[in-house]
């Protein structure tokens, strides 16, 4: 994973442990104007660090980059060699991308270009001038299912797929299908994960405009956007020790549910109570800032005799980082389960705006 | 194990709006495209498009409220399409609320017109958000991509689960494998499943222009798309949508449904190759049909008519070709192959999901619809592709392709109701 707090997940939870935090202003762009006005960048970011020379960065936004960047780490740290350990078509890629908003100044030059004498949008002049300066690449770097087609390109995967969007919730399905095609025999090896950057200032307008930041103007808390992304590497079990895998974590089961309506501690516990009778001893919690997410969340895990000193709360450190947050959380969860006995159980909540939940019980091994 | 059958379906396309609309239109070979009127598009180096052009607007508000809002058309079309399919499965209350909504959408719209006032600030994200913050008026700037699956799924009480999927030209087809293999593997009865599309604003249509994927004749909108002919230009850009509503045999049988087909397969794969172009050895479309078959337990030689991807572009369409030819063997040239985009365009996220509907009205119709505008064929493209009008189809199973940019490709295979 890429996170502001850093890529190896075990280093990541330490400063998650010892109060670090990633919360600061904007580099990029002034954030007066809105209710939050914080973020949580990944600072000194390079995807040529991880693939030196390669030409197609260029052809990729930062979404991308970081999604590469981060799959590349997962297939390295689960020592997988796609096309010796399992074919290519054997491996499946179920990604979650966010608003394919771009910063601002991607676009600046196309809305110079396209702007009438009396400010409105000059389609003519759209045609003749901003057009022809566009460069046809820019199409690569809004598409919403490209990050996910770049790690396919990388990585060399070419198994069943999708690319869910926009929020946590599809990021918790994509694990689920990952889960689901594994244990229904169709791939013995499935990559999930997701990316998101939220941290310019069109995702600002569009996060305000969405009321992603109404706590912050009601009670000075809330979400604070962030930017990353996060892949994990699921195998069947079998397979995977039979290929001597390291494995980090046993996935027991998962519940994703869609709750519109509902009171969201009681959603909450109906999509715990979906993950067998078996209590955790560590909880890597998904509620951020936003205070009725986070006290709903409190409520259902007291509801499960759960003590606050269980429970590990990411966002408060790296931000909310929406398509990319359930394959962070899970990533965490993995590297979590290393610290406990084998047999005790985490459990994973991957939920946030939208309208699904999202939980999985892990099995520390 | 589980059988999953076809029970419901809307649409909303170029050729027409509307099961028997859309129907009547495809099997008659009527072209959708035209010059864009959605827009001023005179100074663009691609004017035509496949416009949907009779959805009762008026009448989708009374239902879906929203929709009067809305500024991105892949709303209303992919709404209208959901309510035709919902009303065509004669589904109750408890059934939607029990059902999952599996939504394929493309890309996120912003108007340019939005922006365009504050192109002379210093800093435009600053001077755009201090208007649009302060502006108090409720327009979004930008649409965000669960938005129908939230509409849908408040207005029909969907609370069985929701996908938002966005694998572009793939997303159509995607949606509705994903929704089978969910109710075949036993998550459910019933899963309404469709996708909606529209990239007819400037920035899609130029975009997509740029990438010198589309036909820029003009001048013959109705002869620009030509799957699979020599003479071939590119696709054009359509929109549209489709909605299926797919339940499991037992619960349709139960509830005296009709029903239009079986969904026998579904397979998916990834090119791997580059996000621009298709591979060349077309590795990733033999994956994904090969992955169809072994799903359904069916050998080639049981595909009855192909619905090709068949966008019209110089490489996808030999690519395809040579693909089917490989995984179907002689059983290829021997069927019927044929594109529906020659007659809609291509509406990207909608397509899949526009075609896996015409593939099942083949064959509870027993007709298979034409490739018009083939008149000199590819020498490289050498199968039937049913040139001379619609063809009574007396077989029993249909494969359906749908390969998206960026290399995601799905394959889905119908089979004749039970």
């Amino acid at each position: 994973m890429v996170t502001p707090l850093g890529s190896d997940p075990e280093r990541v939870l330490d400063r998650i442990a010892s109060g670090e935090s990633a919360v600061g202003e904007p580099s990029g762009f002034d954030a007066a104007p809105f209710d939050c006005r914080f973020c949580c960048e990944v600072t000194g970011f390079d995807a040529e660090a991880y693939f030196p020379e390669n030409k197609t960065l260029r052809l990729m936004n930062r979404d991308a980059q970081l999604a590469v960047a981060a799959a590349h780490l997962a297939v390295r740290d689960a020592g997988l060699s796609i096309g010796s350990d399992y074919d290519a078509a054997e491996v499946a890629l179920f990604g979650t991308t966010g608003f394919a908003g771009m910063p601002v100044g991607d676009v600046a030059r196309l809305v110079r270009n396209s702007a009438g004498a009396d400010g409105g949008l000059d389609l003519r002049r759209f045609g003749r001038e901003a057009l022809r300066r566009i460069r046809p690449v820019l199409s690569f770097k809004i598409l919403a299912n490209m990050p996910i087609c770049f790690v396919s390109i990388f990585e060399g995967i070419r198994g069943p797929n999708a690319v869910y969007t926009p929020w946590e919730g599809q990021g918790a399905r994509a694990v689920a299908a990952g889960m689901r095609a594994i244990r229904s025999g169709r791939v013995p090896c499935a990559v999930v994960g997701g990316c998101d950057v939220k941290t310019h200032a069109f995702a600002f307008i569009t996060l305000q405009q969405q009321g992603v930041f109404r706590s912050w103007r009601q009670s000075g808390k809330g979400t604070v956007p962030g930017e990353g992304a996060a892949f994990v590497v699921l195998e069947e079990r079998e397979r995977a020790r039979r290929r001597g895998a390291r494995i980090r974590a046993r996935v027991v089961d998962g519940c994703v549910r869609t709750t519109d309506g509902e009171a969201p501690s009681e959603a909450l516990s109906a999509v715990l109570a979906g993950l067998g009778a078996d209590r955790p001893d560590v909880v890597v919690a998904a509620g951020d800032g936003e205070p009725v997410r986070r006290e709903a969340e409190d409520l259902a895990l007291g509801e499960f005799g759960l003590q606050p000193g269980t429970v590990i709360r990411p966002k408060g450190h790296l931000g909310d980082l929406f398509a990319a947050a359930a394959a962070v959380q899970m990533c965490l969860g993995a590297a979590a389960a290393r610290k406990l006995r084998a047999g005790r159980r985490l459990w994973v909540n991957c939920f946030g705006h939208g309208s699904e939940m999202g939980a999985f019980a892990l099995e520390a091994v | 194990m589980t059988r999953v059958v076809i029970t419901g379906v809307g649409v909303s396309s170029p050729v027409g709006s509307g099961r028997e609309r859309f129907w009547d239109h495809l099997v008659a070979g009527t072209s959708g495209i035209s010059a864009v009127t959605l827009f001023d598009a005179s100074t663009l180096p691609v004017r035509i498009g496949g416009e949907v052009r009779d959805v009762d607007f008026a009448g989708l508000a009374e239902r879906f409220p929203e929709v009067m809002e809305e500024r991105d058309r892949k709303i209303p079309l992919g709404l209208a399409a959901a309510a035709e399919a919902v009303d065509d499965a004669d589904l109750d209350e408890h059934d939607l609320q029990t059902a999952c909504l599996h939504v394929g959408v493309g890309l996120e719209v912003f108007a340019l017109g939005d922006i365009t006032p504050y192109a002379d600030a210093e800093d435009i994200g600053r001077a755009l958000a201090d208007a649009v913050l302060n502006d108090g008026n409720g327009r979004v700037l930008q649409t965000p991509l669960d938005r129908i699956a939230d509409i849908l799924g408040r207005h029909l009480g969907v609370r069985g689960g929701r996908w938002v999927n966005c694998s572009a030209c793939a997303a159509g087809a995607q949606v509705i494998g994903d929704a089978f293999h969910l109710l075949r593997d036993g998550d459910g009865d019933i899963a309404l499943a469709g996708a909606t599309d529209s990239m007819l604003n400037p920035l899609g249509l130029g975009g997509f222009s740029l990438l010198q994927v589309l036909s820029d004749e003009n001048d013959t909108p109705e002869r620009a798309c030509r799957p699979f002919d020599a003479d071939r230009k590119g696709t054009v850009l359509g929109e549209g949508a489709a909605a299926l509503v797919l339940e499991t045999l037992e619960h349709a049988c139960a509830r005296g449904a009709d029903v239009y087909a079986e969904v026998l397969g579904y397979g998916a794969s990834l090119d791997a190759y580059r996000v621009s172009d298709p591979d060349p050895e077309g590795y990733g479309a033999r994956l994904s049909m090969s992955a169809a078959l072994r799903d359904a337990g069916l050998e080639p030689g049981q595909i009855d008519c192909v619905s090709a991807h068949g966008t019209g572009t110089p490489k996808n369409d030999t690519v395809e070709t040579t693909a089917i030819k490989e995984v179907l063997g002689p059983r290829a040239r021997e069927i019927p192959v044929h594109a529906v985009k020659s007659m809609t365009g291509h509406m990207i996220a909608a397509s899949g999901a526009v075609e896996a509907l015409a593939a099942a009205l083949t064959l509870s119709r027993g007709v298979v619809p034409p490739t018009i505008n083939l008149r000199c064929p590819d020498p490289e493209c050498d199968l039937d592709y049913v040139t001379e009008g619609a063809r009574a189809f007396k077989g029993d199973t249909v494969l359906s392709n749908s390969f998206g940019f960026g290399g995601q490709n799905a394959t889905l295979i119908f089979g004749k109701a039970p």
